[in-house]
């Protein structure tokens, strides 16, 4: 099992070294100069020079990324062209603010998504169902930053229950939490209502079923536990998206992210920041990758087997 | 499956436990909560103790001599102060420097004030001007000294600047924040961030990036108007609906850069004060002079002639703003916006149009940015310039990109916008000088450069006024950019906000402003 770990932890390096690549080429592939967007607008062409000197800007590219490659072999992931200070502290700043948000929008989505896919699968084609599934499609196309505005405009204009943004405790987390969280329970919903439905057609529901095993117990004890395996995989997946993707929500609710760091620096052309950013958020990805691996082995016993049997 | 629902269970207990504890920092340390906005505590005398400002962007920089932000400029305002003091009329005053004269045409003497100290309590003296002008020239904004070659420092409270050439505009270079005078002691002292130290109303507390960051008030402060209100806190609210709910909400006290469509809102709110008042940021369309066709100065007119810049300032601000001939900002020294210049007239344009060689029209190419005005004047231009037989087809790009193509040449016609509200020069010789960096219309003309220099250092103010004048007309005849209009300066606050020193260009001094209680 940890030799399995190990593996997976050490496939992590051609990711990251591909990401990096990926990132330095896009952004030199953008167009736009850093330096444009550094330099006061009357610099001398003399002034613009010694800045791109400076910053290194001069070296081909691929100097440049070899040169970035050897500072993050010592831990330097390099220095912010824009705020000038250390990336790797400025991610890990924004980094709470991030996993608060993405844990909690995830948990928000599956407790929705979990009872409704559920109740949905075993009140197949009924009008139980098709509600479910409506709300599931609704969820689906809502561009979170409409209705982030809309929780604003009700929860906090109107009842004054919520702030309509800034970073603090739990109040401050609920609306981000459900706006993110509704987007992700739509996805869940349809793979938890999917994978029961695979289910409980099974032989072994009936035999449950036949040896009077009550209804509860046949849905929650043999069928959800045998349709977990997709669950976890959907939820993975969404809380790998939250790490990175909750952008919009961010700035409509003016929560300080690592996803409105990205943007920022992008169009900032802060390379440095922007690719040190991004192979963080890869180790975060990868490593949210691997702990779902580890949660199937915790839910069946068959792929533990085969894990350590790898192993 | 109990082993699941135990799991779900602790998972929930550990959100819980993170949410309760996260932010701590932010609350503790905010004299106030982010969600129960203002809380109307009071200081001792009849206000509100925390003034809390909204901002349309994040603060990114508060190395004086890194960065150009306004949203930083607004906070280094409070914290630092220059040798004279840039007023909203349009004029400087004594500030850290008490009198000043030209010694010859170039070399000017200041007097310092002799009581000022910064934050940590360290006296003022000529010493720190001379480190901080030193610094500065050999910073990202050594443009800003160009003009001086060193600095001498006579006495503790005497320095002379010598310059290259006599500079009618270098006290509102020595205004602007770049510039403000740093500590010399606190960057020996091998503090860290010794940039904070400042001689302002206010003392920089903390900066937690993306969140907040907070001044306090100097409760010794040198001078004799100190600030009123015991904290500043400046926060981010990107998304301009969330900065006028929070405004609402009384989460924070001013909102600036308020969306110009959601304005009615904030009016119909009995509590919240809209003030509008005239900008200086010009908006405007504009040629690249080196490229075929455009370097046809009769068919640049016959363009300027087909815009209707009445419908443009419709579509991109909903008329908040007012229509302009000349290409200079308004407010500044010698505006002047009583040429002829080119009204839209189709009948004309396409008149101009014949005599520059292209009655059957042409196609061409229009770069903008991708971020409102831009994309809503573009769509106007298109029309109005396919009604003379122009088509445009738009292309739409960031900022940063838009910039290096404009400095490339690469463009042919381009919106784009400048933002001046004390130097004349920053806009004759940066748009329009042969070589300058920011002249993206790359015009180069022997007399607008004689002209442009006359502006500069002519020291009579007749010749100089007439230099100003001829300058504006020549240019819009000449017509490498077609002045579109300058939008107004919206800001909504708290109808309690007293002391308000607002300034068309948007770095406005928040130093003396308090909610009166």
């Amino acid at each position: 099992m940890i030799r399995y770990i190990i593996k997976r932890l050490l496939l992590m390096i051609p990711a990251i070294l591909a990401t990096s690549l990926i990132i330095f080429v896009a952004m030199n592939m953008t167009g736009g100069d850093p330096v444009d967007s550094l330099a006061p607008e009357n610099a001398t062409e003399e002034q613009i020079e010694e800045i791109r000197e400076e910053l290194g800007l001069n070296d081909p590219l691929l100097v440049r990324y070899i040169k970035y490659m050897g500072g993050m072999l010592h831990g330097d992931l390099g220095v912010s062209y824009v705020t000038k200070k250390d990336v790797f502290a400025t991610f890990a700043e924004r980094l709470p603010a991030t996993l608060k948000l993405a844990c909690s929008s995830v948990f928000v989505a599956t407790l929705v998504a979990l009872p409704l896919g559920i109740y949905t699968a075993i009140h197949q084609n009924t009008w139980k169902d098709t509600g479910g599934m409506i709300f599931a499609l609704f969820g689906v196309s809502m561009p979170n930053f409409w209705l982030g505005l809309m929780l604003i405009l009700f929860f906090s204009l109107g009842l004054g229950w919520f702030p309509s943004g800034g970073y603090g405790g739990l109040r401050n987390l609920i609306l981000p939490a459900v706006t993110v969280g509704l987007g992700f329970a739509a996805l869940i919903t349809r793979t938890t209502r999917s994978a029961m439905l695979d289910v409980v057609r099974q032989d072994y529901m009936t035999t449950a079923r036949a040896k009077g095993v009550p209804e509860k117990k046949v849905i929650f004890g043999h069928g959800l536990k045998n349709a977990l395996i997709p669950i976890i995989t959907v939820i993975g997946m969404q809380l790998s998206n939250a790490l990175t993707g909750s952008v919009l929500a961010e700035t409509v609710f003016s929560w300080p992210g690592v996803g409105r760091l990205i943007v920022d620096s992008i169009s900032k052309r802060d390379t440095p920041m922007v690719t040190g950013s991004i192979i963080m958020c890869c180790i975060l990805v990868c490593i949210v990758n691997v702990a779902v691996d580890l949660i199937y082995a915790f839910f069946d016993p068959r792929i533990k087997a085969q894990y350590a049997k790898k192993g | 499956m109990k082993r699941f629902f135990s799991a779900m269970l602790s998972a929930a207990l550990l959100l819980s436990l993170l949410a309760g504890c996260g932010g701590g920092k932010d609350n503790a340390s905010s004299g106030g909560s982010t969600d129960g906005g203002s809380s109307a505590d009071g200081g001792s005398g009849g206000y509100k103790s925390d003034l809390i400002i909204g901002t349309a962007a994040d603060i990114n920089n508060l190395n004086l001599q890194e960065q150009q932000d306004a949203v930083n400029n607004i906070i280094l305002k409070t914290t630092h102060e220059n040798l004279v003091r840039f007023t909203n009329e349009g004029t400087c005053v004594p500030c850290l420097a008490t009198e000043w004269e030209y010694l010859d045409d170039t070399h000017i003497q200041f007097k310092l004030v002799e009581n000022a100290h910064f934050s940590t309590g360290e006296p003022l003296t000529a010493e720190d001007i001379k480190f901080t002008y030193d610094m500065a020239k050999d910073s990202y904004v050594s443009s800003v000294l160009s003009n001086v070659l060193s600095t001498e420092v006579v006495d503790d409270y005497t320095v002379v600047l010598e310059l290259e050439k006599y500079d009618n505009e270098l006290l509102p270079s020595l205004a602007s924040v770049p510039v403000a005078i740093q500590s010399k002691a606190a960057y020996e002292s091998g503090m860290e961030e010794p940039w904070h130290v400042g001689s302002g109303r206010y003392k920089f507390d903390d900066w937690v990036e993306g969140q907040f960051c907070r001044v306090v008030k100097v409760d010794d402060y040198w001078g004799e108007d100190p600030g009123v209100a015991d904290s500043i806190e400046f926060r981010p609210y990107l998304e301009a609906s969330s900065r006028v709910i929070a405004l609402q909400n009384g989460e924070i006290d001013v909102c600036i850069d308020p969306p110009i469509n959601e304005l009615q809102y904030l009016e119909e709110d009995e509590n919240i004060t809209v003030e509008e008042k005239t900008g200086s940021r010009l908006f405007y369309f504009a040629f690249n002079v080196e490229k075929a066709p455009w370097d046809n100065q009769t068919l640049r007119q016959a363009v300027a002639c087909a815009i209707d810049r009445d419908a443009v300032l419709q579509a991109a601000v909903y008329g908040k703003g007012t229509p302009q001939t000349t290409i200079l900002n308004r407010g500044l020294w010698g505006f002047y916006d009583d040429m002829e210049g080119f009204d839209y007239d189709v009948e004309r344009a396409k008149k101009l149009l014949a005599d520059a060689g292209y009655a059957n029209g042409l196609s061409t190419t229009l770069l903008i940015a991708n971020s409102a005005p831009y994309t809503n004047i573009a769509q106007v231009v298109q029309a109005n310039l396919k009604e003379i037989g122009i088509d445009v087809e738009i292309q739409t790009v960031e900022d940063a990109t838009l910039k290096t193509m404009c400095k490339n040449g690469e463009q042919e016609l381009y919106l784009w916008r400048w933002n001046e509200d004390s130097k004349v020069d920053f806009v004759y010789r940066d748009l329009y000088y042969t070589g300058s960096g920011s002249n993206y219309h790359h015009y180069s003309d022997p007399h607008v450069d004689e002209l442009v220099d006359i502006v500069n250092t002519e020291k009579d103010e007749e010749k100089r006024m007439q230099a100003g004048v001829e300058l504006q007309e020549y240019l819009v005849d000449a017509c490498p950019q077609v002045p579109l209009y300058i939008a107004n300066l919206v800001i909504a606050y708290n109808k309690n906000l007293t002391g308000t020193m607002l300034f068309p260009g948007g770095n406005h001094d928040w130093s003396h402003a308090y909610i009166a209680q």
